[in-house]
């Protein structure tokens, strides 16, 4: 009888090499500089040391490692502070110089992904704005919030397409005083995350092989001009972006598949606008219990400010009708400063997040009770206004 | 003197029917194939049985090739490719490659017969997990097992309770740029489906479609056939992914006609991969510097009343080097290609000895 494995390969046997002639889109990279030949703005290059990655069809993406001016999101200060006080921390652990400016505005994507409001030129000047302000600094911007991430790369697919929006935004910028210039790439600060995943391993001190994690991919992260996005063949065979789960992995997290890995997490604008029960039932019914059922993880981790705020915060909803839920959620940024030794209040901040995450903390080793005495002390400076806030000695006291 | 022979790349149907058409009207063909023997992609992917009339691929294969080996009028070069190009319609200078060695050759014209390769669902990343699960396989493979009678799952060697085709993978679709129809996989799967019915009674066998292109004949060949007599679940509305649940696949969609979403168990997902332009075509079309449409077929420039002339004079294309195409339009495009290509060696010769 003739094995079956000897007419059809096992799906581990199939191999796909990416060739150029199989892209099939256009790189806009050529298209940015080819308009910086022409006159029509200039291209803010990627500082070194940078590290290069592949994307999607194969193509190269520079992530730089330091000189980063932190573009950041409303959501995430606002529902999640300890996000990207985490991302400061890391990079201040590494030594690296950055910028965490005070000259940004709201990417004002919300409007545009609710159908509410503004216009195609108003959105690209807001963009353009931001880019101007980071190169202004000599610091090269990097995106902390997925929205705007994915709303930057729609906007630069118009900007290039379109001499006309170019010309009307070039307009606005000229009266703000502005430079019309716009980087070489658009980077997430997970990438970032990802592309130091082994520096951050080498000083992990938390030992993290006890855990196993799923992991949520942003659909603006990846499914927005899907081209842009990091794939690795080592993780999931190239199968999905490679960030968030190549940081778990670096830091020795076993990572866990689950079947619903590509839905969104239940945010989507809209239906968080006109119908949020919409997406609270759906982050629990379609993420979090098919995660427990499947993969039953001791932590979620995703990359943008809507889907750890939509994952933890609905829970708190679907415990009142005894669902299957509690599972911790936290960005990468957060799990990788704790691996590195983070304190969990007063860097993660995880007393915003809704979620029980003492048992995950207790299983990576942490005595829950002692570190919220630790931060129940600092704030007490603040109490009694003999400090006006916390600053990075007290974060690492 | 003789006239130049016809230079035809590419021995697949449409070269080798090009070859014959040469030799029939007694002028001479260099047919210059790189696989180590002739047949095509239905030779080369071992194709089982052909749509319409469920001919065993590989005996027509055969047949096609064995009216042109031996011919007088028919130099076969096997394991060659053709590496560089010169001259014009009536003198071409070219180049072939056998392994190491080189050799050059003068042709009257040339005809570009190289074909296509199956879409691979890596091209995209994520796209009903051909590269994650066992269970999913593309209708080439299916065709594989149909010919050895043993249709069984991959992940554990048995037969299948519940098989399943998603057609239009890598066709008819603006997101991925193939925009168009590849034409003959609503046919293939529909033929397979069959196939699998014949051999294996008890699996239900469902197609999940855009809409049914049944060209011509085929309709009642085939299309009815698969439903009325072997009961073939026909359902409007395209997977939109395939998961793994349990040991089995659920696929996700919708069912249009019905107007909402489905998850259905599966055992065996095919996928209907549609046709793209193989490397030598690709190659091929800038050696000689012709056309290609968007997609990097070989554009011929003559519209519906001529499907074979290209844009540089006395090269012609044809078979799904030009577009997807099935065994009926890859001949029926071969014939027009070597009548043209014999009109401009006529030209040329009689001019040459006026
Ligand atoms: C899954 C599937 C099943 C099919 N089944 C049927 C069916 O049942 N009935 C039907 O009518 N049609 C069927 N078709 C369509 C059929 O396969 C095509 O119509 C036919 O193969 C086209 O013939 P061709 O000669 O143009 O190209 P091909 O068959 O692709 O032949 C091209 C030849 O050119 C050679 N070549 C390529 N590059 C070079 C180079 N650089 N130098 C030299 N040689 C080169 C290749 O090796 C190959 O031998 C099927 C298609 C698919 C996708
Ligand atoms: S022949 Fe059928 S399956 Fe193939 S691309 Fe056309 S419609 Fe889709």
């Amino acid at each position: 009888m003739i094995p079956a494995e000897a007419l059809v390969k096992q799906a581990k046997d199939r191999q796909f090499v990416r060739t150029a002639e199989q892209i099939p889109t256009e790189d806009f990279h050529d298209i940015l500089f080819e308009l910086e030949k022409e006159g029509e703005w200039e291209v803010q290059r990627v500082p070194e040391p940078y590290v290069e990655v592949q994307t999607k069809y194969g193509r190269k993406k520079k992530i730089p490692l330091q000189h980063t001016w932190h573009h950041k999101s409303c959501g995430q200060c606002g529902h999640i502070p300890g996000y990207s006080t985490s991302i400061f921390w890391i990079n201040r652990r590494l030594g690296f110089d950055y910028i965490d400016p005070t000259d940004q505005t709201s990417c004002t994507a919300w409007n545009y992904y609710a159908s509410a409001t503004s216009n195609a030129a108003a959105q690209a000047a807001v963009a353009m704005r931001n880019f101007a302000a980071a190169a202004e600094t000599g610091y090269y911007p990097i995106i902390h919030c997925g929205t705007s991430f994915g709303h930057y790369k729609e906007t630069r697919q118009q900007l290039i397409h379109s001499p006309e929006l170019r010309r009307q935004v070039r307009d606005i910028l000229k009266r703000l005083g502005k430079k019309f210039v716009i980087p070489e790439e658009i980077v997430h600060y997970s990438e970032w995350v990802y592309a130091v995943r082994d520096r951050i391993a080498e000083r992990q001190t938390r030992d993290m092989s006890k855990i196993r994690a799923t992991v949520h991919p942003a659909c603006h992260y990846h499914k927005l001009i899907a081209e842009d996005a990091i794939y690795d063949p080592e993780i999931y065979g190239a199968q999905r972006s490679a960030i968030v789960t190549g940081t778990l992995k670096a830091l020795g997290i076993d990572v866990a598949d689950y079947s619903t890995w590509f839905d969104c997490c239940g945010f989507g604008f809209r239906h968080i606008l006109v119908s949020r029960d919409f997406s609270r039932s759906f982050a629990t019914m379609r993420k979090i219990e098919v995660m427990k059922a499947e993969a039953n993880p001791d932590v979620t981790v995703t990359h943008d400010t809507g889907c750890v705020t939509t994952l933890d915060q609905s829970q708190f909803a679907a415990k009142a009708h005894n669902r299957n839920v509690g599972v911790p959620v936290m960005s990468d940024s957060q799990i990788a400063a704790l691996a590195m030794g983070a304190h969990p209040y007063k860097v993660l901040q995880l007393h915003w997040h809704s979620t029980d995450n003492k048992p995950f903390l207790q299983k990576v080793g942490i005595d829950t009770e002692k570190a919220w005495q630790e931060f129940e002390a600092a704030v007490e400076k603040l109490k009694s206004g003999e400090q006006q806030y916390l600053t990075w000695e007290d974060a690492d006291a | 003197m003789p006239e130049q022979p016809i230079l035809i790349i590419g021995g697949g149907p449409a070269g080798m029917e090009a070859a014959r058409a040469i030799a029939d009207l007694g002028y001479h063909a260099i047919l210059v194939e790189k696989r180590s023997r002739l047949g095509g992609t239905p030779d080369d992917a071992g194709y089982a049985a052909l749509t319409p009339d469920f001919r065993n691929a590989g005996e027509a294969m055969a047949e096609m090739a064995a009216r042109i080996e031996n011919n007088p009028f028919v130099q076969i070069k096997l394991n060659s490719t053709v590496t560089a190009a010169s001259g014009s319609a009536g003198n071409f200078e070219v180049t072939l490659q056998n392994g190491a060695t080189a050799e050059q050759v003068k042709a009257g014209a040339v005809i570009i017969a190289t074909g296509f390769q199956h879409f691979d669902p890596g091209r995209e990343t994520q796209q009903y997990g051909y590269y994650e699960f066992d269970d999913v396989i593309t209708l080439v493979d299916l065709e594989k097992m149909l010919k050895a009678h043993k249709v069984v799952r991959p992940s554990n060697g048995k037969p299948p309770e519940r098989l399943c085709f998603i057609q239009c993978v890598g066709s008819r679709d603006r997101q991925i740029g193939n925009e168009y129809c590849s034409k003959v996989c609503c046919g293939i799967a529909s033929k397979e489906a069959i196939e699998v019915r014949q051999q294996l009674p008890n699996c239900k066998v469902f197609i999940f479609y855009i809409d049914m292109r049944m060209y011509g004949y085929w309709e009642n060949q085939i299309y009815w056939p698969a439903q009325e007599k072997y009961k073939v679940n026909y359902v409007k509305g395209i997977v939109t992914e395939v998961l793994k649940k349990g040991d089995r696949l659920l696929i996700r969609g919708e069912d249009t006609t019905m107007g909402r979403p489905m998850e259905i168990p599966m055992d065996i997902v095919v996928l209907s991969v549609g046709m793209e332009p193989s490397a030598g075509t690709r190659e091929l079309a800038k050696i000689f510097g012709v056309q290609q449409n968007k997609y990097k077929f070989i554009e011929t420039i003559g519209g519906a009343l001529d499907t074979v002339t290209t844009n540089v004079e006395g090269v012609f294309a044809c078979g799904a080097a030009t577009g997807p195409a099935d065994l009926e339009d890859s001949v029926s495009s071969a014939a027009a290609a070597a009548m043209k290509a014999i009109a401009v060696v006529r030209k040329h010769h009689v001019k040459a000895a006026a």
